[in-house]
């Protein structure tokens, strides 16, 4: 992220600001708890994978989920978790390209694998344009979904098929806002997919 | 029209745009420190139930585990959790399936959850009640030892004595009204409990040094999240921080203080070690709050000529075991009438507590009485336009002037884009197993005034540093706030640094809620704009090293008038009859919201709370089994929260009024959002097809056994 500040990033996207005024578990069952019950410490695997370019040797435990080693483990916190179960998307991140939800993902299986991240979506101080477009349609509200809404977009635009209305709301479809702001995700993905 | 200004009504990115696309954004869930230890709650798995022991010994066994907390060995009350009973972190009885039992702190989160499976709890399990109106029946068992009826909360609120009865409001006579009506309508609405869902869930972070606590947690007011945990450990308000740099939204759930931030400062106090608590999604549907459910009895008045007569409501709100908001149901208020009983009661039930969501007592009661008022359209043969057009309120409570009123601008401009007269048809005019259908409802939120404050320090360098209490908490307010202030000082925006999230370096700010943001903050930061802009008259820019500050606590109040804002949407859908799904294909939103000081954000706000709002309408809910007294679905695939797929073009009209109590003529916007969405959409479902249905949320189910 070196070298874009938020005051250059604002100043160059005065002409995208004229564009957009004009548009209109709680308890555990036996097996957890025999497991609780088991001593010693748990098991773990060495695993080497590349993150945002970057390949890393790990040790991990097998029970960690991918998103807990990109966040505790990696310090890539721009990768949120909603809801820890499969549901909410705000955990999306890429592995060989294609977008999954890493709360639902264990680090052991992406031993081998490349994993983007919403930390390595600009480049040399560029924004990608999706972040681009995403700043100039007030994309972002509260923002805590806006990492896995970009990944999935990222997946999206990776394919290279003809982006349509539809096609966004299918492919970000796995990705809730409660904030609700939908439409201008939509949009946003909708303008960066034609290079506006 | 608004004169031009250099600054305000122009539509600006978020000032803090690039951090929340880079993933720099730093929420609470991202704080980590040296030595932390993560916590993890045990719940109930019953809906009322004694507990006769708790044997913990064998989770303190288990490597990495460092102290447990229960109802027996930690006695801290969570004030705000209820106002109407003592609530501690950990209750016995507990009260509902998801209460906290005990709380568990070791070294990793997995340690963690491991251990709290072991703890063993032995209940002795008690009757339960679910629904409001069965919990007053007699014989129904006590969720408090009060009894299950809860006092109006005005009466809590204002600390007055506290006697259980419901909250009344009467003007004029209704019984009278009813009589000299032409028309009356009798009916009975039912809306459910539904979980504002906001995409952060709760983790508080906690740590001490040298006695000084400080919490990292998502809320959306950090001064009354800092008093209330002051006051739970008895410290001087100096003595805590808050900090909440970045926000996942609430939408009303996050206000004052929450029972994580008490347990994770009291492990943390214990352990000597900070400690993040971390909730899971289930727990953060289940053990925070959700809106409160409803049932709604009517009876309604009106001339032959379409003149509101008598509005009677006799409400019951389900609030869970605890209190911690009104319990009521509004929108009456939108209506000129003379004759109006409200009585709505606040019960306590043995379900997941129900409290603030979006304009909290709104959407579900303009779903019952727009929903009657447009029976009563449909009987008399009156277009609902041209009836709102003669009932909507002029003054509040047809007796107090409100300070600037777009309300019949936004009916008559929403009309308009939405093309009404062109669009509306009788009801039930189409053949085909898909029948199109347009409907309307109004709504108003108060835009309060009150105590506030900011300030402002202008350096060497002529960079102006805003010092203001907000997080910010998805809508946009630092850059408001920002532009408030660049206006008021005539500067450009990229001069200003807002410096807040932080109780040690922002002053007092009432909290993001209530849409009160703009008006109160921003009305602090147009005063002390006014004393900084003297002072550079007086002495010119600061001299090396030297700095202007100004500060202003203004406490505005009104003198005999009520300020709010107002809405009025409109929306075109088809109703599959044989499927029974419902497919918006237009929606218009109307909304006086005095001057907007950001139409881009001001514009996403609409559109999110229209979306939440159909969401509401057609599908969410959390659902209990009768038998158990367990839900069923907490979380957002079981809960049908809205997804990219429920999306429907939102044409977004600001009327043009000016607030002359506003800083710059602004009101608010928030909360109205939501306000008409439900009851607009089940309008236009009769519309549609004739039918009526009088139960959230109006999913298939509901449609296809109105059809048949």
């Amino acid at each position: 992220m070196t070298g874009i500040t938020r005051r250059s990033f604002l100043g160059r996207s005065s002409a995208g600001i004229a564009a957009t005024a004009t548009l209109p578990a709680l308890t555990a069952g036996p097996q957890e708890k025999a497991a609780a019950q088991q001593s010693g410490p748990a098991p773990r695997t060495r695993i080497e994978l590349t993150v945002n370019g970057e390949s890393h040797a790990l040790e991990v435990e097998d029970r960690w989920t991918l998103v807990e080693v990109l966040r505790d483990h990696l310090e890539l916190t721009g990768t949120r978790v909603g809801c820890d179960r499969g549901e909410c998307g705000a955990c999306t991140v890429l592995l060989d390209g294609k977008n999954i939800y890493a709360c639902s993902y264990l680090a052991v299986w992406a031993d081998g694998k490349a994993v983007e991240t919403v930390e390595g979506l600009a480049r040399n101080g560029v924004l990608d344009p999706l972040q681009q477009a995403f700043i100039e349609h007030d994309a972002p509200q509260c923002g805590f979904c806006t990492s896995g809404q970009l990944m999935s977009a990222k997946a999206l635009l990776n394919e290279g098929a003809e982006v349509t209305e539809q096609s966004v709301r299918e492919a970000l479809v796995g990705n809730i806002c409660r904030c609700s702001n939908f439409l201008n995700y939509q949009a946003a993905v909708l303008a960066a997919s034609r290079g506006a | 029209m608004a004169d031009p200004m250099n600054v305000v009504g122009r539509p600006t990115p978020r000032l803090d745009a690039l951090e929340r696309v880079t993933g720099q954004a730093r929420y609470s869930p991202d704080i980590r420190l040296p030595g932390m230890l993560y916590a993890r709650i045990l719940r109930s798995p019953h809906p009322h139930a004694l507990i006769r022991a708790i044997d913990f010994a064998a989770a303190l066994e288990l490597d990495g585990v460092v102290a447990v907390l229960t109802h027996e060995n930690c006695d801290i009350e969570w004030a705000s959790g209820d106002r109407a009973n003592p609530r501690m972190l950990f209750n016995n009885p507990v009260r509902y399936y998801g209460d906290a039992v005990a709380a568990v702190a070791a070294t990793d989160r997995h340690t963690a959850e491991a251990a709290a499976q072991l703890i063993a709890v032995d209940y002795d399990t008690l009757p339960f009640v679910l629904d409001a109106e069965e919990a007053l029946e007699p014989g129904a068992v006590p969720v408090q030892p009060g009894g299950n009826l809860a006092p109006p909360f005005g009466a809590l609120a204002g600390g007055g004595a506290a006697v259980p009865g419901p909250a009344v409001y009467e003007r004029g006579d209704v019984e009278a009204g009813l009589a000299e009506s032409d028309i009356v309508i009798e009916d009975h609405y039912v809306s459910k409990h539904h979980n504002n869902a906001q995409m952060e869930p709760r983790t508080a972070v906690a740590q001490w040094e040298s006695g000084k606590l400080t919490v990292w947690t998502p809320t959306q007011g950090i001064t009354n999240c800092r008093d209330d945990i002051a006051e739970a450990f008895g410290l001087p308000y100096e003595q805590v921080r808050v900090i909440c740099e970045y926000m996942g939204g609430g939408f009303g759930n996050k206000n004052q203080c929450q029972d994580t931030d008490l347990i994770a400062a009291e492990l943390a106090r214990r352990t000597e070690r900070p400690v993040k608590l971390e909730l899971t999604r289930k727990e953060d549907f289940l053990s925070i709050h959700g809106r409160w459910p409803t049932s709604q009895y009517y009876r309604v008045g009106a001339k032959r000529d379409g003149t509101l007569h008598a509005i009677e409501l006799t409400g019951y709100s389900g609030m869970g075991p605890h209190i911690k908001s009104s319990g009521d149901i509004a929108g009456i208020d939108f209506y000129q009438c003379p004759n109006v009983r409200k009585t709505v009661h606040t019960v306590h039930t043995n379900v997941t507590t129900s409290a603030n969501y979006r304009a909290p007592s709104y959407p579900q009661g303009v779903f019952g009485i727009a929903s009657v008022l447009d029976a009563i359209c449909h009987e008399i043969d009156m277009d609902p336009v041209e009836f709102h057009l003669r009932n909507a309120t002029r003054q509040y409570r047809d007796a107090t002037p409100y300070t600037s009123y777009g309300l019949i601008d936004c009916i008559e401009q929403g009309a308009e884009a939405f093309d009404w007269s062109g669009r509306r048809r009788p009801a039930a005019v189409d053949a085909g197993p898909i029948r199109r259908g347009t409907g309307m409802a109004i709504g108003a939120f108060t835009a309060r005034l009150g105590l506030s404050n900011a300030m402002l320090r202008l350096d060497d360098a002529g960079t102006l540093w805003l010092h203001a209490g907000v997080t910010d908490i998805g809508t946009g307010a630092k850059t408001t706030l920002a532009m408030i202030a660049a206006e008021a000082m005539e500067m450009d925006l990229d001069r200003v640094e807002v410096v807040w999230g932080d109780t040690d370096r922002s002053p007092y700010s009432v909290g993001e809620s209530g849409s009160r943001t703009t008006s109160h903050t921003g009305f602090a930061i147009v005063e002390a704009a006014e004393d900084l802009k003297r002072q550079l008259d007086e002495r010119g820019p600061p001299g090396p090293g030297e700095e202007l500050v100004a500060e202003a606590s203004p406490n505005p109040t009104l003198d005999g008038e009520q300020r709010y804002s107002f809405a009025a949407h409109f929306v075109e859908l088809e109703v599959d009859t044989e499927l029974g799904g419902v497919h918006l294909t237009k929606y218009v939103a109307a909304h006086d919201s005095g001057r907007i000081v950001n139409p881009l954000t001001a514009t996403s706000q609409v559109k999110g709370g229209v979306i939440q709002g159909i969401g509401m309408a057609l599908h969410e809910e959390l659902l209990y089994d009768r038998n158990t007294g367990i839900p069923v679905n907490p979380g957002y695939y079981g809960a049908r929260i809205a997804t990219h797929l429920d999306t429907v073009p939102i044409d977004v009209v600001f009327v043009d009024t000016e607030d002359a109590h506003g800083p710059w003529g602004a009101k608010s916007i928030g909360e109205s959002t939501i306000i008409p969405v439900v009851g607009a959409i089940a309008n236009a479902i009769f519309n549609a097809t004739g039918r009526r249905i009088k139960e959230l949320p109006i999913g298939r189910d509901r449609v296809i056994g109105a059809m048949s």
